[in-house]
């Protein structure tokens, strides 16, 4: 048995730039705090390195790649990264390379803005870090590339958001419904949906 | 024919057929249905189908305020009702900055850990009720109610409780309850023991549970599954310690993980946190701070400020994470509820095959998993 | 004369009906149709705490074909109504039918406007012979309507009912 002891996690909490908050139960905020974004500043820098060498290489019109450093204490992640649907793949990658586990695949509808986001949140089963991955495509033809071949965890997410928004995943192996009935033909967390 | 002897034979020499489990079963806890092809006893495939008790968590929380969706969330996992409900109550807390008192953190720590105690052992009954065993199911149930018992007497309900708000809680804990828990932790511990003697050491157990089915670290990354499944194949993933929240860093506490990666291990991980519990509500009862357990100046009617917020929690299951996305209304815009169970069976289908009938329900009840937890 | 009364305090006559419902309702077997919440407090009823077996109905069967009563536990999905109904066409006559929990009785607290996958109570699919209120109902308050269904089988209610003090 390998006990994650307080010694050592406490050890390794000093050693990154995290403060801890007051140590008994006299002040307002007496608990120690989130570990502090500094250690994930590396982190953030090689993500930004490995998307930017991509978007160089290639002749495909993205927006902009933005990948910034976000505080975790009103937000409940570090790392936020905005991609263009091609590079979801990429990103999810770069995420498994670095021994990343997918936390889930949200589908948000933007009635009013014309578009639907993806969000993709990724955690680290050895590090604090989270990351957030997002994606805007347009909603009259909602598509994304399926990650579900580097993230096997992805498949029934990405069914799930299809079948809840009707985004397609190009490439996924199976994309029927996964909650609703089989022959469910509507997508009911679209904001334009009346049962 | 050994497991990789039956998935490697071609096509043309196997002759399956299709047997279907459930949806209702005894054995899948829950409205869960799983398509097995089978080869004679074993497992070629299996596909889960769920979506038999999806209640439609997420579309009603578009409909309603964050107050208005409080009872959702303790009946999205029922056992682990408290840790839900404060992943919830967190997330809002996060966005809307609200500061919640120690007394309150240290009461949330309390009845979660209550919470997880009653959870394991609810796991514990049913599980060894798939694998044959009736007796632990009556012995675990009746130690569970001394827990409900608790719980009943300081919110008022035994199941699906609505305890927390957003900045603390609902009621104070009184001298009763301090005194309940503190006899509650002396009369589990040696009946730990008696599980240890009665149901762990058992041979039949033994023969049922070790070395089957089991799970490498790396698969339970690629598929995201968490708690107990992954600590019981050696990686010590808990968001208690990754992304510590509420009161937990002030315990003194371990995080069991056992390198196997066989029901087994996943098995003996839930009964060491039941042990980890009793020391992390021990803890805290002694040093539960005095003072209000509601913060001052929580706004009547909430609103949190355009953008994502998520908030992550160690439920009974794994790690649950709640997801709002926020459009600065009182109604929230969008809330993703991120269920360790979905993650935890995705695993399933990899991890069946080969696998005879009984060795797939073993495996099915060392994931822990509560149906409406994946079907949300 | 004597020995004639005497026998009469041995020998009882009685419809055969009444034994049958008196035989039935001490011994319901129900079905193992736990859904969701409410299954546990079923569960937590058959355990040792509340034991439903002092009412003769611990028995849980998983098969439809050997079970009397169905205690709808949950809700009840539209993609799971075709099962549920099957399930109640399986059994044999005489059955019966208690609604657990204010799903099974009205769709509980998952009907909202625009709702789309929940069945506003399973009364909706097949008769029900008692509803049980509650979210999830206590134990006691399914042991008390296990012994309703008793009282609807035999006309008699075998538990005095104790007032609240």
């Amino acid at each position: 048995m390998n006990p994650d002891s307080p010694q050592a996690h406490e050890e390794s909490a000093a050693a990154s730039a995290g403060q801890p908050g007051g140590n008994g139960a006299s002040g307002p905020s007496v608990l120690v705090g989130p570990p502090a974004l500094d250690q994930h500043t590396p982190l953030l820098a090689l993500l930004e390195q490995g998307l930017a060498s991509e978007q160089g290489g290639s002749s495909v019109e993205a927006p902009a790649l933005a990948g910034k450093a976000v505080d975790f204490a009103s937000r409940g992640y570090h790392v936020e990264m905005t991609v263009a649907p091609e590079r979801v793949v990429l990103a999810a990658q770069l995420m498994d390379s670095s021994g990343f586990a997918l936390d889930t695949i949200t589908g948000v509808d933007w009635l009013a803005e014309g578009q639907m986001e993806l969000l993709y949140d990724y955690f680290h089963p050895e590090s604090p870090t989270r990351v957030l991955v997002r994606c805007r495509v347009p909603r009259a033809a909602p598509e994304a590339p399926t990650i579900s071949a580097v993230f096997p965890g992805a498949n029934w997410h990405e069914r799930e958001t299809h079948e809840f928004l009707g985004i397609r995943f190009q490439g996924h192996p199976n994309l029927t419904p996964f909650l609703l009935p089989e022959d469910a033909d509507y997508h009911p967390l679209r904001k334009d949906y009346a049962a | 024919m050994s497991p990789s002897e039956v998935i490697a034979a071609p096509e043309g020499q196997r002759e399956t057929f299709v047997l279907n489990l459930g949806p209702q079963h005894p054995a899948t806890h829950g409205v869960l249905r799983l398509k097995l092809t089978m080869d004679g006893e074993f497992i070629v495939r299996a596909e889960p189908v769920c979506g038999y008790i999806h209640r439609m968590h997420e579309k009603m929380a578009e409909n309603r305020s964050y107050a208005q969706f409080l009872p959702n969330t303790s009946r999205i996992d029922y056992l682990s009702a408290m840790t839900y409900t404060h992943a919830f109550v967190g997330a809002v807390e996060r966005a809307a900055k609200l500061e919640v008192p120690p007394r309150a953190e240290f009461i949330r720590v309390i009845t979660s850990e209550l919470n997880r105690i009653s959870s394991h052992l609810v796991w514990l009954g049913a599980y060894l009720l798939d694998l044959g065993g009736f007796t632990p199911l009556l012995y675990a149930f009746d130690d569970r109610e001394k827990i409900l018992d608790l719980l009943e007497g300081v919110t008022g309900a035994r199941l699906t409780y609505c305890y927390y708000r957003f900045g603390g809680v609902c009621n104070d804990v009184d001298e009763a309850f301090t005194r309940g828990t503190k006899e509650f932790v002396a009369y589990m511990r040696p009946r730990l023991d008696m599980y240890r003697a009665l149901v762990t050491d058992n041979i039949i157990l033994r023969k049922r549970l070790v070395g089957i089915a089991p799970i490498s670290a790396e698969t339970c990354r690629k598929y995201g599954a968490t708690g107990p499944v992954i600590r019981g194949s050696g990686v010590a993933y808990d968001v208690r310690r990754r992304e510590p929240y509420s009161a937990y860093p002030l315990f003194d506490f371990e995080v069991p993980n056992f390198p196997e990666g066989d029901c087994m291990a996943r098995y003996l991980v839930r009964m060491e946190e039941m042990a980890q519990s009793l020391r992390i509500i021990e803890q805290a009862v002694d040093r539960l701070p005095e003072g209000p357990v509601m913060a001052t100046a929580v706004p009547r009617v909430l609103k949190l400020p355009a953008g994502d917020v998520a908030y992550a929690v160690e439920a009974a299951r794994g790690r649950f994470m709640v997801h709002i996305v926020s459009d600065n209304k009182e109604i929230p815009y969008r809330v993703k509820l991120r269920t360790p169970s979905l993650s935890n069976l995705s695993l399933f289908e990899e991890a069946s095959q080969g696998l005879v009938l009984p060795d797939a329900v073993a495996l099915l009840g060392s994931l822990d998993l509560v149906i409406p937890d994946i079907d949300r | 004369m004597e020995a004639q009364v005497e026998c009469s305090q041995i020998v009882k006559f009685a419809v055969l009906d009444e034994l049958l419902a008196l035989g039935r309702a001490n011994s319901l077997w129900p079905l193992t149709f736990g859904l969701a919440c409410c299954a546990i407090e079923m569960m937590a009823a058959g355990a040792s705490r509340f034991d439903l077996s002092r009412f003769g109905a611990e028995v849980f069967r998983p098969s439809p074909r050997q079970a009397d009563v169905m205690i709808v536990a949950g809700t009840i999905n539209k993609k799971m109504a075709e099962a549920v109904k099957t399930l109640y066409d399986q059994m044999l006559e005489p059955k019966w039918v208690i609604a657990m929990g204010n799903c099974a009785i009205s769709g509980g607290p998952f009907v909202f406007p625009g709702q789309y996958a929940v069945v506003e109570g399973v009364d909706k699919l097949f008769p029900v012979d008692v509803v049980i209120p509650g979210c999830p109902p206590r134990p006691e308050a399914l042991i008390e309507g296990i012994l309703k269904l008793e009282e609807k089988l035999t006309g008699k209610r075998r538990w005095p009912r104790v007032p609240p003090q």
